[in-house]
């Protein structure tokens, strides 16, 4: 079961295990330049909003109601990372699928319901914090960057030759109570004293917005340590984000899209931090050969003598922030952004 | 006596632990109030502040914003207003799920639906 509280979803499974959740947010940030050099990660700057779409089902196309889940708006050229936060004190550990256009970010093979260990298509939370981009090397990743879809930037595009889904596709699958009792025991999290549930005329998108591969990060995707067969795939759910530009979302839900993030260089001007995140126990897998393969936004720019990312020059950085695991709920948010 | 005070305690020094921004200064400074408050507070000494430092503290220590304002014996004012809305409909159906378990309650709660992708 999935519910959606302040612009975050809650991905539950009450029935594999009473702390069986997982936070999955979306946060607005700056797009880094698309130059082939290799950049820390920026701070989150808030959180993008969620409406579900069955709450505008006379504005939104059949084929958008019909893959349910929520919508989120982004400005064209926007960046986005995924945050996944064990929710509010737990820690049970979920294995995460996250597409774009049906295309998985970590092993870039087309969606299938099931985990798979070779390539591996899922991210294990909370071991791992956060999700910026398509895993193209190991420790690098391509920044997720908003495109039209049907212009031929998008990851889909490039790899499939078809601009249908658009979007960004979640499932989540928590790990086999016997296998978190192995490793966890009878553990609870400090707030488990206190534990109370907390809930927590149809705009043509013929212009749907999907992910493209942006600027280069540097960010390691880590590997299962725990095993394919460490999770409860009889329980996944999974969610479709539909992503609307500014002008759609507007019209679908009556509500102001976020103001445009600042640019990359307006952020370092102005002296905030960027960031490294270390474990140095955990391994990273290496990146897909299929995503490595994929022409970034500016390059597809090239070719189509097109200028799709202002503002794009390459930009010297030095204040970065380490983080690491130690800290358990590493920040990576600018804190005037933290009020989402 | 509420559990409020030595909670946010609790869940502050786990944090410090690991990050020295966590420290009951630092905190105190970035969520708006004097380091002797918050520290009165954490003892218990003091009652717990207001809605929105209450707020500020639990998105500060990432922690739930209604179970902290359970905690210091509040409910959130949009939660009231939702109730002042439609009292009688409301006060029923909390009423009614006073006792039920917590998959009773997820049972009602709006669910994003998964549709067909």
């Amino acid at each position: 079961m999935i519910t959606l509280e302040r612009d975050r979803m809650t991905f539950r499974f009450p029935e594999v295990h009473p702390d069986a959740e997982c936070g999955i947010e979306f946060q607005r940030t700056l797009r880094i330049p698309d130059d082939d050099r290799d950049y820390p990660l920026p701070a989150g700057l808030g959180r993008f909003p969620l409406r579900h779409v069955d709450d505008f089902a006379d504005r939104l196309p059949g084929k958008t109601l019909h893959r349910g889940g929520v919508v989120m708006p982004m400005h064209q050229a926007e960046a986005m990372w995924v945050n996944f936060d064990a929710a509010w004190g737990s820690s049970y550990p979920c294995a995460v699928k996250v597409a774009a256009g049906k295309v998985c970010a970590v092993s870039g093979e087309p969606w299938s319901e099931h985990l798979a260990a070779d390539p591996q298509n899922y991210l294990v939370v909370p071991n791992q914090p956060w999700l910026d981009g398509y895993c193209v090397e190991e420790g690098i990743i391509r920044q997720f960057v908003a495109m039209p879809l049907g212009e031929g930037y998008t990851a889909e595009e490039q790899l499939t030759g078809a601009a249908e889904h658009g979007g960004l596709q979640l499932s989540v699958c928590p790990m086999k109570r016997e296998v978190y009792e192995k490793f966890f025991g009878d553990r609870f999290g400090v707030g488990e004293a206190i534990r109370e549930v907390c809930y927590g005329p149809p705009v043509a998108l013929s212009h749907e917005m999907g992910l493209a591969p942006g600027g280069r990060m540097r960010q390691e995707i880590y590997d299962d340590d725990y095993g394919v067969e460490a999770w409860d795939e009889r329980h996944t759910s999974r969610c479709f984000v539909t992503i609307a530009n500014s002008m759609q979302w507007l019209a679908i839900t009556g509500e102001r899209p976020p103001t445009d993030p600042p640019t990359a260089r307006q952020y370092t001007d102005a002296g905030l931090p960027w960031f490294d995140y270390y474990d140095g126990d955990r391994k990273a897998i290496s990146g897909s050969e299929t995503l490595a393969g994929l022409k970034s936004v500016a390059a597809t720019g090239r070719e189509k003598r097109e200028s799709p990312l202002p503002e794009d020059d390459p930009l010297g950085v030095s204040q970065i922030v380490r983080l690491g695991p130690a800290g358990e709920r590493a920040v990576r948010e600018y804190p005037a952004g933290r009020e989402s | 006596m509420t559990h409020f005070g030595p909670t946010v305690r609790q869940i502050r020094e786990s944090l410090r632990a690991h990050d020295r921004r966590f420290s009951l200064r630092q905190v105190a400074y970035r969520i708006g109030v004097e380091p002797a408050y918050l520290s009165k507070i954490e003892r218990g000494v003091a009652a717990p502040p207001s809605e929105a430092t209450t707020v500020r503290l639990a998105k500060e220590l990432d922690e739930d914003p209604d179970v902290f304002l359970a905690l210091a014996g509040k409910v959130s004012s949009d939660l009231q207003e939702i109730i002042r809305k439609r009292p009688k409909l409301f006060a029923e159906l909390i009423r009614e799920l006073r006792e039920a378990p917590d998959e009773a309650v997820f049972r009602i709660v709006r669910v994003v639906r998964e549709g067909d992708w």
